[in-house]
């Protein structure tokens, strides 16, 4: 294969998943092991959490002692495989919908760029909108973190489903267009024959790549959601009433990480590297999926500019 | 149906979106119930409280304040971060944008590709994170990190990512849209006449970029001001998401009506920005179309 894009995304992506699976047994501590304050007396010293980088702890350990690698690892499978779950239920449900659209809706008309009132709606994120719904049930919840997961996923999901069905709504249409479509008409082809064996795989690959994206915009709406305190799995809130308030992740997701530590840019800066470091690496290697893939795709088709 | 009528209808119906919308945390609570009643008695008390003026005042923690002495100075804060994010970031990524789609730096091309697929909330950490290292190593604060107080706000830093995230879309758009039109035949055909390069790119391919760049206003818009809340948040400066996202939880718990106002507010400034958007790209046409 020559394509290196392809090859190296997919390399970042099964490793991780590798990770994600068999990563638990494999590292040296447990994710609910604590390092507590203790009196080292061979080197005459205390030694309290955080411990930094290296040695015992290969990645350091966070605030409360937790080795970071054995969290990051129980955290990935939220991280990694609910992202996936989440784009393949909004390309699914998404894709069927924009099908049938796509096979029996119309043309939109009208002028691009006119103003309608609805449009004001994108004023409001869409990150807010699943910060709203999700917030009342996230803070110190009853339910299990699997659970609140499994909730965030779904919302999330249907949030996603319009504009997936937009886009392969778009693309069906193209393709309805075309000649082969009219001569399996006009042999007496079903329509849903028609969008099985037709339109659906015309646009098959750009289902594959819009599926990749997908899985970096739910990573992205993740990491959101974490800075606004809405941790996948839910968060435990800690009132202070002379202290601003702490919020920790019950399951360990990466973002939630992210977002729990989001101001150690000053000290003990590896609790807030390192999740930072695993998200960016598994978005960038769905970026190169999605960028292989499209080179691999678009090498057919592709006009080249003239100047 | 007229126009008129339409539009009539669709201002209550967006408000009706927004009392809904801001119902959600009423009605989902913490012990899986719905809670639907209390929901709508929380509209029914918006209303009743805009007469004796109750639907304006909200707890920022334990003090109360009027919401229209807060919203002014609020409201002019974000307005200056996202007037000036949305122009410049136009300008800027419509010039990258056309360099992007003429030129063939694909190393350079790819990294900024990689750039726009992280997260604003990373980009704005990442920043942070820069100055910060840039600091320990050479005593040299270049900018400041985030605010600490209103007086004292940090303007550097945060106009730069609120400049960059939407110029980085932009770019993108661009020069895809570029790519495309550079192809096309009248393109050959404006070479094969002899016209100059910059002339071409200027005035033949761009003026048939600008509609595309049109038409995804709107998501240019709703890319813009998802980041507001990220960055207005991450920098700690006192706008219009901060106040009313920080406070939607006080004291006493979930505040409606402060979620109601701050919301049509948001949508208020979502108008305004538009227009000014629309304002810029009219003067760039009558620059380059003709």
């Amino acid at each position: 294969m020559n394509n290196k894009t392809l090859l190296t995304g997919l390399t970042i992506t099964i490793l991780m998943l590798l990770a994600t699976l068999f990563g638990p047994y494999l590292s040296p501590h447990g994710a609910d092991e604590q390092l507590k304050i203790h009196y080292d007396a061979a080197q005459n010293t205390v030694i309290a959490p955080p411990a930094p980088p290296g040695g015992e702890y290969p990645l350091g350990t966070d605030k409360l002692g937790y080795d970071m690698l054995a969290i990051m690892l129980d955290g990935a499978k939220y991280t990694i495989l609910l992202s996936v779950a989440i784009a393949l239920f909004r390309v699914l449900i998404g894709g069927i919908i924009g099908l049938i659209l796509g096979y029996y809706g119309k043309e939109k008309k009208g002028r691009t760029g006119q103003f309608s009132m609805w449009s004001l709606l994108n004023g409001i994120p869409v990150f807010i909108i699943a910060w709203m719904i999700m917030v009342g049930i996230s803070m110190n919840p009853s339910v299990s973190p699997a659970y609140l997961a499994f909730l965030l996923a779904v919302v999330l999901a249907i949030i996603g489903i319009p504009s997936v069905a937009a886009t392969i709504q778009e693309k069906a249409i193209v393709v309805r267009e075309k000649q082969f479509v009219l001569s399996a008409k006009a042999l007496g082809a079903s329509p849903w024959a028609i969008v099985r064996r037709h339109i659906f795989p015309s646009i098959k690959e750009n289902v594959i790549i819009l599926f990749v994206q997908e899985a970096v915009l739910v990573l992205g709406l993740f990491g959101q959601l974490a800075i606004f305190h809405i941790f996948v799995g839910g968060t435990v809130r800690y009132l202070d009433p002379f202290l601003p308030p702490i919020y920790i992740s019950r399951s360990n997701e990466w973002s939630g990480l992210i977002g729990q530590a989001r101001n150690m840019f000053y000290v003990y800066q590896w609790i807030l590297l390192v999740p930072l470091i695993g998200y960016v690496l598994y978005i960038v290697g769905f970026h190169l999926i999605s960028v292989g893939l499209e080179k691999k795709y678009k090498k057919k088709y592709a006009k080249f500019a003239q100047i | 149906m007229p126009k008129a009528i339409q539009l009539t209808l669709i201002v209550p119906a967006i408000l009706l979106f927004v009392f809904l919308f801001a119902m959600f945390p009423i009605v989902l609570q913490a012990d899986q119930q719905w809670h639907w009643n209390e929901g709508f008695s929380s509209i029914r008390d918006y209303f009743a409280g805009i007469g004796s003026g109750e639907s304006f005042r909200y707890l920022a923690g334990k003090t109360e304040l009027s919401f229209w002495e807060q919203i002014g100075a609020n409201f002019k804060t974000t307005l200056f971060y996202v007037s000036i994010g949305s122009a410049a970031g136009t300008l800027i990524g419509l010039l990258l944008g056309v360099y992007f789609g003429v030129s063939r730096r694909e190393g350079l091309k790819r990294f900024v590709e990689l750039t726009s697929v992280l997260p604003d909330f990373v980009v704005i950490i990442l920043l942070q994170f820069l100055i910060v290292f840039i600091y320990s190593k050479t005593d040299w604060l270049v900018f400041e990190v985030a605010s600490t107080s209103r007086d004292d706000p940090a303007i550097g830093l945060p106009l730069i990512s609120a400049i960059i995230i939407p110029a980085n879309y932009m770019l993108r758009n661009v020069a895809m849209h570029m790519g495309h039109t550079l192809s096309e035949d009248y393109i050959s055909y404006a070479k094969a006449r002899g016209l100059g390069k910059t002339y071409i790119v200027f005035f033949h391919a761009l003026p048939n970029v600008l509609p595309y760049v049109k038409a995804d206003l709107h998501k240019f818009m709703g890319i813009m001001f998802g980041n507001l809340f990220i960055f207005e948040y991450l920098y700690n400066i006192s706008g219009l998401s901060m106040m009313v996202f920080n406070n939607a939880f006080a004291d006493e718990g979930y505040q409606y009506s402060l979620v109601v106002n701050g919301v049509v507010a948001l949508l208020v400034l979502y108008l305004i920005v538009y227009a000014w958007q629309r304002l810029l790209l009219y003067g760039i046409e009558k620059v380059f179309a003709r």
